[in-house]
């Protein structure tokens, strides 16, 4: 493995715009993927625009965390002869195509599944749409934060009586990037066994509810929908974050045994023998007294230092850390996590997963708009 | 195509507790493989007793990420059965995935190298709390606080009110995700070669995964993102609006938007005032620009703008509690709510469908060690 990654010789072309598409064909162009974003000329890819430009306009930081590693094709979908050699180029030469665009516009330039997959059985199609593609939604457009608020993932996030709040990342689109990616190396595999290839259909929508898994099951089970908790995590008592006199930390104190060790860090093992507080049940119907009790301790004394006496005594625990913490710490850089090109230009970070002890590295930055639109076209 | 179950032949052993490597293992399992859940005799899986609900002795938790998985109980302090375990693996298993604490595989002799030394073709994954090495690597690791180390904390909920935990697993969940990538990925290199791998996941860098867009724009302006409550940074208005009876996300982002966004309001001349002229000028005075459109919001229900917002292109959505959600027609549309073939629970299916075809849900989760005999009783074992 370590002079080859395992999606060598595999050709993805991406018809997509935006996060979802991108982050999945970013993830196989990371595992060694050609990957051939295919963009509309003069603006390309609509997240070329989003955030601050690095090294020029031309690279924003959305786009630069979402496409490293590819190549950029320009195609101007206004010329039939330009459509038609893409058509060409992707019957003859792709093994899996990934494409987000709005509902119908690929059946127009007659780029659908049903349309390549007729002169290319062994083609991998993957759609990822805003709602999926049946119901009474499918032709509604979809963004990450509308998806967080109708697939139910703001009902369980911020606190009881406060408005409102949205995942601080886009956990939506990118999750359809990482569902995207795993049906199409699941239809990958089955083509290996039986020549055929497979269409594949991810959406916004049911990331969202994947998302909220456990959490319908729970409502089946009670008939009530889940709550907002903070930093909570519902039925386990203590297990959220304190507010010390510097800072926030996360206490995980979530069994008798490492309740009685946490008791006797605070300085307080007469916690662990109240009758309020013996076991998790009842340390959750009491948790606002505990709250109480354990903030007056803690909010004396600086984080570091009761990091210090919950480690010595185990009980998990971490600080709330903003970017610049977590890019930082000697854990992300020891793992490797960012990485750079070999041109020194791009910084980028990392695939969270190893193969062999090796993370697929990085070598080159994200393409300019067009860059490749010779090399792969012109033949 | 044929079939929405491309993994079947593929044995996968889940040695796991809890959420990560149970997520993983469980999409593994709804893709066709057949998974073993190897389980302590007694109280099994911790995740069995996270409840209620229970449904026969099952957490709907458990429930939830366990179903189609065979269960068997291996006592690890008896060297007969680990042996066992051992053979198990050597001589029927494609995949191992686990989420042990640090080193206790490899105590235990179950671990990679020891594995694929006879075994070359084994793919193994490892779930870590904070990686293979660093300072943290032998921590252990939970979601929340993954949540609050990797950043996320930082930049969910309000900006002055105290850290809010994204509330459902994204960590676990995540990186029960990119295990199953990796072994997929890894699949295909032994359909090549032949030869298995070892892949490594972890919570920790699920976590920092999750902030790649945060990172790259750090990384640029050096500007430390923060809080936006419902909204996003940059882009006003972008938020969720409180109605009559319960919030709406409302997402004018570009000056278009807004103009129609201003007329749905009737409040025409908001397009004409310097402050709101531009997306930066409506960054700048957000304050200003939603003391004016909140009132207006709150005066009729969220139906009575949903209709009118929808009529005039504006991107929209109410936020949903898991209840609607379950219960609104695009969710039965798509029959991702699956009934169980028994009278257990329903229960949410896989977020994919192959050749239009969505995995079907055919058995619910295992009672702890209900297939010793089929799995361990096998006569291969004995050869």
């Amino acid at each position: 493995m370590t002079d080859k990654l395992p999606l060598a010789g595999i050709r993805v072309v991406e018809l997509g715009t935006s996060v979802a598409a991108p982050y999945g064909t970013w993830i196989l162009a990371t595992m060694g993927a050609e990957v051939i974003k295919i963009e509309r000329p003069g603006t390309g890819d609509d997240c070329r625009q989003w955030g601050p430009p690095s090294v020029s306009e031309d690279f924003r930081s959305f786009f630069l965390a979402l496409n490293a590693m590819k190549k950029s094709v320009v195609v101007d979908f206004t010329s039939e002869e330009e459509v038609a050699r893409l058509r060409k180029y992707i019957v003859e030469n792709a093994d899996i195509v990934v494409q987000n665009l709005r509902a119908g516009l690929v059946e127009k330039f007659g780029l659908s599944a049903d349309d390549l997959m007729a002169e290319n059985p062994r083609l991998i199609y993957c759609h990822s749409a805003a709602f999926g593609t049946e119901g009474p939604y499918k032709d509604r457009p979809g963004y990450d934060p509308l998806m967080q608020a109708c697939g139910g993932v703001m009902s369980v996030n911020g606190e009881e009586g406060r408005p409102p709040a949205r995942v601080g990342t886009s956990i939506i689109d990118m999750g359809t990037g990482m569902w995207n990616t795993i049906g199409v190396l699941t239809a990958l595999h089955q083509r290996n066994a039986t020549g055929k290839g497979c269409r594949v259909d991810a959406s916004l929508y049911e990331t969202a509810l994947g998302w909220m898994n456990y959490h319908a099951a729970g409502y089946f089970g009670t008939g009530v929908p889940a709550k907002r908790v903070g930093s909570r995590a519902p039925g386990i008592a203590p297990y959220q974050a304190f507010e010390c006199s510097d800072g926030y930390l996360v206490i995980a104190g979530a069994n008798d045994r490492l309740f009685r060790k946490m008791a006797d860090a605070l300085g307080h093992p007469e916690w662990a023998d109240d009758p309020r507080f013996v076991s998790n049940p009842s340390r959750w119907e009491h948790i606002e007294a505990l709250c109480e009790m354990m903030d007056a301790v803690l909010s004396k004394h600086p984080r570091a230092q009761w990091q210090d006496k919950l480690d010595t005594a185990g009980v998990p625990n971490a600080p709330t850390q903003s970017i610049d913490e977590a890019v930082a710490h000697p854990q992300t850089l020891a793992l490797g996590m960012l990485q750079e090109t070999d041109d020194q230009i791009f910084k980028l970070l990392g695939l969270p997963l190893r193969f062999d002890g090796n993370r697929p590295p990085q070598p080159i930055g994200p393409p300019a708009l067009g860059e490749h639109t010779k090399e792969i076209l012109g033949d | 195509m044929a079939t929405a179950q491309p993994l079947a032949g593929l044995r996968a052993i889940e040695i796991g507790a809890s959420v990560a490597a149970p997520y993983g293992a469980w999409i593994l399992a709804e893709l066709g493989a057949e998974v073993i859940k190897v389980e302590r005799p007694g109280k099994g899986d911790d995740a069995r007793h996270w409840g209620p609900p229970f449904w026969q002795d099952m957490a709907a938790m458990f429930l939830a990420i366990n179903r189609h998985k065979k269960s068997i109980t291996v006592d690890m302090r008896d060297d007969a059965e680990r042996a066992r375990l051992r053979t198990l693996i050597i001589k029927t298993a494609d995949v191992v995935i686990q989420n042990m604490r640090p080193g206790k595989v490899e105590a235990l002799g179950l671990g990679a190298d020891s594995l694929r030394a006879e075994k070359p073709s084994l793919i193994y994954c490892n779930m870590g709390a904070f990686g293979k090495q660093g300072p943290f690597k032998d921590r252990p690791g939970y979601d929340p606080l993954m949540q609050a180390f990797g950043g996320l904390m930082s930049v969910t909920g309000e900006a002055g009110q105290p850290p809010v935990r994204v509330g459902t697993s994204i960590m676990d969940m995540g990186t029960g995700m990119w295990a199953v990538i990796g072994i997929l990925s890894a699949l295909r290199e032994r359909e090549n070669t032949g030869a298995g791998m070892t892949v490594d996941a972890s919570l920790y860098e699920t976590s920092v995964g999750w902030m790649t867009t945060h990172i790259a724009k750090f990384g640029i302006d050096g500007v430390v993102p923060g809080r936006h409550g419902s909204g996003v940074a940059g882009i006003v208005p972008y938020q969720a609006y409180e109605c009559a009876d319960g919030f709406l996300v409302v997402a004018a982002g570009n000056d278009a938007l807004f103009k129609a966004l201003a007329g749905v309001l009737d409040l025409p001349h908001l397009t004409e005032d310097a402050r709101f002229r531009g997306n930066p000028d409506r960054v700048k005075n957000a304050a200003d620009l939603n003391a004016l459109i909140m009132p207006v919001f709150k005066a009729e229900p969220r139906a009575h703008w949903q209709e009118k917002l929808d009529a005039a292109g504006i991107p929209c959505g109410p936020t949903q509690s898991t209840a609607e959600v379950l219960d609104h027609p695009q969710t039965r549309a798509l029959g991702i709510v699956q009934d169980p073939p028994n009278d257990g629970p329903a229960l949410s299916g896989l977020p994919l469908s192959f050749g239009g075809v969505r995995p079907p849900l055919t058995r619910g989760g295992p009672a702890i060690g209900e297939h010793n005999e089929e799995i361990l009783g096998d006569p291969r074992l004995d050869d």
